[in-house]
Formats: structure tokens, sequence, C-alpha cells
């Protein structure tokens, strides 16, 4: 415990280097094409452990005791109680296209679609879930009692509400399932309490929400503003149809930046006031990153990845991690005596439907 | 025997988090790790696992004690390290060979299951009774929303061309579809669609029959089966790569095999038309004019287990200088059908007002 307390900037710290990830990631890869991509749970594994133990709380490093076979299990899981059926369910229902049985089809693919809406749910808590119950810290991990299926029926109700008022109400959802999600999870013996509230949210969503239309109304403006200083038009004809094109293009291209960076704007504050919410037991937490630096961030990830012909891909999960390490702060005291261990059950399988479905836990 | 040694060594009982300097005091199989007022053990050492490489420490776990932790650092004794699990590094079996062979090793099994897979169908495919096929393909086809066209002329003029291009045409369903598409499908179960579109849009009566022998040729080589089988075992194996670079990698198989498939169907159709004495210089026109086609930009949208005539890829101009080639000289060919037969069947789909036309929705 000889931390130097006046120069600590955050209770989080991140030491690693991406010098040393790389002599991971780059085995990783080669491991993973060679046994066809089914290495890749155990070159998870190797990554958050190493990331993990990386991974500096107050005073001691963070752990991570999962393992490789767990996500292979999870995998096989998925595989077994989703993947066979969702492909027979697709050829019976091809079938019945075939037959002109279209509607008997639609409502199949319906009801598979449902379902899966509804396993993503599950998939997002049991993931974090997971994530929790692997992670230790002074020897005491995390975890949650909940199998996550009344989650699921939440991510689904929720998310139809959040869509239903033309979309309006996304924040108000996202939020909801948030604070949802993190009232069930818990660490050592302490539950985590979730507040976040959604409406200090509007205000960047409705930027988001409205960039489409602002680009739009100030392409038309624009080209008013053009034409009208432009003079005849049956003169400029060919000229005309060139600025034409050009708008267009601006608009498009507005689009393809604009709605990115909005997007980014957005999350950002939806990750803090998320973040900001959260509380376990005496301890607060905080993130930092304001939309600047995700956009920076977001950039700069995806300049690696071009100017490495898509290898830099494999040093993504490095940058994700040091990004949420470097903004996370949390205030307020531990006291360690009563930090005893978790009681809550451990799940034998990983992540599989989550890696199945592609999404991320946090 | 005991022994008292001094480096760093950390404790974590997994019961609180209090962090306890201890001392590791070794008896057998034993030890106890001392703090200054407190014994903790005794504990086994066949229990302890490595659990990671912590910044400069050696981390251990304690089976079926969650959250135990022994943290080593500094210069550990070798009688101490001799008596723990060594470091993880790949997991199991990579650590036991090492990196290199492990990596050898893996190629040479996934090349394995992928030549499996890949070579298999062929003799697999010959083995499935032709009831399961036949099942499959009513499953598939039922009566194809009512889509077939039939007259009795048109019937006719249909039978007279199976059986003029093989020789067992009892097994085979072959049907005339009510889509206006310039296509052709074999399905499993011996079941042959030509689509009206295709019909319609040939010159002549020998046309239809070059691509009815190539379908009838797909049926005979099992080629259907074998791309189902194929299919299936490559997402079985191909299951544990990342979805886009997996599709890719199954797509271009996929296609390679089409090719060559697509290659032995030609064969097949070439040796048919020869021996019904069925000119192939109509088959070969036509794909002159599919090659136009080709230039234009055709997508490769392989519907999958369903061998198209239109996405097959030898090239249409190769295609068309094999069928050429096949010319016997001075051989007696007569036509196919004749004009009054050909006749019935090119409009066959348009007096037969029964049938349903088109697909009813976007077909992929």
């Amino acid at each position: 415990m000889s931390e130097d307390l006046g120069q600590r900037h955050s209770a989080f710290r991140f030491h690693g280097t991406w010098q040393e990830f790389a002599g991971i990631a780059f085995p990783n890869l080669l491991l993973s094409i060679v046994t066809l991509g089914i290495y890749r749970f155990w070159a998870t594994t190797r990554e958050r452990e190493y990331l993990w133990g990386k991974t500096d709380f107050i005073d001691e490093r963070l752990e991570w005791t999962g393992r490789g076979m767990e996500l292979f299990i999870g995998f096989i899981m998925v595989f077994f109680l989703i993947g066979l059926p969702i492909i027979v369910i697709q050829l019976i229902s091809q079938g019945l296209i075939f037959r002109g049985e279209t509607i008997i089809a639609a409502v199949v693919t319906l009801i598979m679609f449902l379902l899966l809406f509804y396993l993503t749910g599950v998939a997002y808590f049991r993931a974090l879930r997971y994530r929790l119950s692997r992670t230790y810290w002074r020897g005491i991990r995390g975890g949650s009692n909940d199998p996550g299926f009344q989650y699921g029926l939440s991510y689904m109700w929720k998310s139809f509400a959040g869509w239903t008022p033309i979309f309006l109400m996304v924040p108000w959802s996202m939020i909801s399932l948030w604070n949802e999600r993190w009232n069930a999870m818990s660490f050592g013996p302490h539950r985590f309490e979730a507040a976040a509230e959604w409406k200090p949210l509007m205000k960047r969503y409705l930027l988001f929400y409205l960039v489409p239309f602002l680009v739009f109304v100030g392409a038309i403006i624009f080209g008013i503003a053009v034409a009208a200083s432009g003079g005849q038009p049956d003169a400029l004809g060919s000229s005309g149809m060139a600025i034409g094109g050009i708008l267009l293009i601006v608009a498009i291209l507005a689009m393809y930046i604009i709605l990115p960076l909005a997007a980014l704007a957005f999350y950002s504050k939806y990750f803090r006031l998320a973040v900001g919410g959260l509380r376990l037991h005496n301890l607060e937490f905080e993130f930092r990153a304001r939309a600047a630096d995700w956009i920076l961030f977001f950039l700069a990830n995806m300049a690696i990845i071009i100017c490495t012909l898509g290898i830099g891909y494999i040093f993504m999960p490095y940058r994700n991690w040091k990004f949420f390490i470097d903004h996370m702060e949390a205030y307020g005291e531990i006291n360690v005596d009563e930090l005893t261990q978790s009681e809550t059950i451990v799940s034998k399988h990983g992540e599989g439907l989550l890696d199945a479905f592609d999404v991320g836990a946090i | 025997m005991t022994t008292l040694t001094f480096f760093n060594a950390w404790h974590y009982d997994g019961k609180s988090a209090v962090r306890r300097k201890v001392e590791v005091q070794t008896i057998g199989a034993q030890f106890f790790l001392l703090e200054t007022e407190r014994r903790h053990g005794p504990f086994a050492f066949a229990d302890v696992e490595y659990v990671a490489h912590k910044g400069d420490a050696d981390v251990y776990g304690l089976t079926g004690q969650d959250g135990w932790r022994l943290m080593l650092s500094g210069p550990v004794p070798a009688e101490l390290t001799a008596m723990l699990p060594a470091r993880r590094r790949y997991g199991g079996w990579v650590d036991r060979l090492g990196l290199g062979k492990a990596t050898i090793a893996f190629t040479l099994a996934s090349a394995a299951a992928v030549a499996v897979v890949l070579f298999s169908p062929q003799w697999l495919a010959p083995l499935i009774p032709s009831s399961v096929d036949k099942k499959l393909g009513d499953a598939l086809v039922g009566d194809f929303g009512g889509r077939f066209c039939s007259t009795p002329a048109g019937d006719a003029a249909l039978k007279k061309l199976v059986v003029s291009l093989d020789t067992s045409p009892r097994d085979l369903q072959v049907e005339v579809a009510k889509i206006d598409m310039i296509n052709a499908v074999a399905l499993p179960g011996g079941k042959v669609i030509l689509f009206d579109g295709l019909v319609k849009q040939a010159r002549s009566p020998d046309e239809v029959a070059g691509v009815l022998a190539h379908e009838i040729g797909h049926v005979r080589e099992k080629h259907v089966m074998q791309a189902l089988l194929r299919q299936m075992g490559l997402a079985v194996v191909l299951g544990g790569v990342d979805g886009n670079s997996g599709a890719l990698v199954n797509n271009m198989l996929a296609m390679s095999y089409s090719r060559e498939s697509e290659a032995e169907a030609d064969a097949h159709s070439m040796k048919a038309l020869g021996n019904a004495a069925i000119s192939p210089v109509a088959t070969a026109s036509f794909f002159e004019r599919l090659s136009e086609l080709d230039g234009s930009a055709r997508g490769g949208d392989e519907s999958q287990g369903i061998t198209g005539y239109m996405s097959s890829h030898p090239l249409s101009r190769e295609r068309k200088k094999a069928f050429e080639k096949s010319i016997v000289k001075g051989k007696n060919y007569k036509p196919a059908l004749t004009s009054a037969e050909w006749t019935e069947l090119k409009t066959m789909c348009t007096q037969d007002r029964k049938a349903k036309s088109g697909f009813g929705f976007d077909f992929e």
C-alpha cells in the first residue's frame, strides 16, 4: 500500500501497453485462424486476463478468472439451443414460401424474431452477470442471483415502448434498462444501486434525432440561396446541374459524418449519466469522457484500422478497455473488512448468448 | 520437515477483502500461511491452482475456496515453485505442445476437418436413401403453390423430352412453373423445375432439351444432396469463425464446387443430347446469348442447396465452346420435338389458366 496518493488521478488506473498486448493479440490471431476460429474463446479470455490484470482499483489489481472453456460451452449451448432451431425454422419457412403459404411463413418468422429479441435482452443481462462473477478484486467477486429471464421481458416491452412514439422514448428505455440491469447486480455483499435519470438525455437525443431534418432543411436553404444568386438557370444549365450534384454530395457527406458524430455525442452523454447514477454501498462512480473524447477515440480507432489494413482491429479490445478505465472514476470509501465474499451463484457457462448476438456487455 | 522462506507473499482468504502479508510454511504436501498473530491452513499443494500473472506476482487460487488467493513475488525458492502448478499462457493444449507445434497441429486438424466436409458429400450423398431425398423434395416443393402448368398436349411434349434424355425417367418429376424468369432448378427427390420464362425465350426445343438434360445431370450426379450436405458441414466447421469471414470462405468453397458440378452437369447434358440424337448447336447458341447477359453483371446469388442454372459459374462463353465441340459432324440430328409439340410446350403456361403466376412476393 505504498501508493502515492498525491499523484493518483483516479481510483482506476490502467498500466498496460499496446506492445505487451500485441504479444497476446498476435498469437491469438494466429491460433484463431488455424483452429477455424474455435480458439477465439480462449483468445478473449487471455486478452481479458491481461487487461484486468493491468488495471488498478485503488491499491489492488483486478483479476479475470473466466475461462475459455466457459465461453466455448456457452457458444455450443447457443448453437444447439438457438442456432440449429433457427436454421430449421428458416428451412421450414422457406418451404412454406415455396408452397405459397406466405402468411404462415411471415407469422413463423415474426415469432422467431420476437424470440430472438427476447433472448437478446436475456443475453445482455447474463453477460453482465458473467463478467461481474468472474471479476475479482482483493479476492472478492460480484454477480447476481437473477437469471435474467424477467429482464428479457422488460427488454422487450421497454424497447417497444421506446420506439412506439416515433422513437422519441429511446433514451428513457435505454436508461431504464440500464438501471434495471445494474440494480440486479452486486459486488461482494453490496448491491449496486442504479438511479440514472433519462430526462437530461433528451436534449442530446433530439440533436441526433433531428440531424437528418436539419441537413435536409440546410440543403434546401443553401440551394435556394445559390439559385437566387446564380442568375438565369437556362444560361447556366450545366453548371446548375453541377451545383445540384455538389449539393447532393455535401448532403450525403453530412449524413455520413454529422450523423455518427451526433450519435457519439448522444452516447457519451448516455454513458456519463448511466455510470454517474451508479452506486455501490459507499462508492459513487463517474465516467469522465466527453463527446469530444469519444469522437477522438472513434476517429483514432478508424485511423488505426484503416492504416493497418484491418490488422489493427485486433487492438480494439485493448483500446476500448483503456478508454473505459482511463475515464472511470470512483469516489467514497470502502471498508475492506465489510467487503465480504459474494454469495451469488456462479454459472458454469460464459457469454454464449451475447457472443452469438454480437453485442457488448456494458 | 519445516522450511520457512522469506519472499513477498500476500494472501486473501476469499471471505473478506482484507489483504494479509504472510509467510509460507511448508510441511510435506501441505502448507500454512502465517500472519503475525494468525495461522491459516493447512492447505494441500494438490488443491492449488494457477490463476494469473498480475504485475510482478504470480497469483494462485485454491480449489473449492472462492476468492482464496496467494500472491508470490520476488525470489520464490525453487522447492516451493516445484510444489506449485505451472504458469498458464495460452491454455491447456497449447501450453503443453508449445505455440509452434500447437499451430501446426491445429492447422492439420482444421485442414482435415475441412477436407472431410468437402469430400465426404461425394460418397455420402449416394448413401442417403432415395426415400429421404424424395421426402425432402416433397417437403420443400409441394405443389409449388399451384404454379405448375399443365395441359394434356404440353405434358405429353414435356414427357417426350424427358424420355428421350433419360433412361429411367420414372424417378424424375419435371415440371414447368409459371414464373417469368430465365432459370431452371434441380431440387432434391429428382425434381426439375423449368421456369416458363426460360421456355418462352428459347428459340428451339433443342435448347430446352439441353437445359433440361443439364438439370437431369444434377439429379443423376446427386449434386443437390451433395451441396446440402456440404453446406451443413461447412456451417458446422466454420461455425466458430466470425460471421463475415466464415460466410465468405463458405461461399467461396461452395462456389468452386458449384462450378465443378456445373461442368459435370454440362458433360451429362452433352452425352444425353448425343444419345437422343438432338443437336447441341441450339444449346451452344443459348450460352452465346447468356454470355451477353454475363457481361451485364450477373450476380452470383445462389440460394443454398439449389443448383440454379443462371447462377452457375463456368463462363457461358466457355460452355458454349464445349457444346459446340460436342457436335459430331455428319451425325443425323433430329429436332427434339415436332413443331406442333414445341408450340404446345411453349404455350402451356399461357393455356393453363388455373396455374398461379409469379411468386406473389419478392423472391430472394
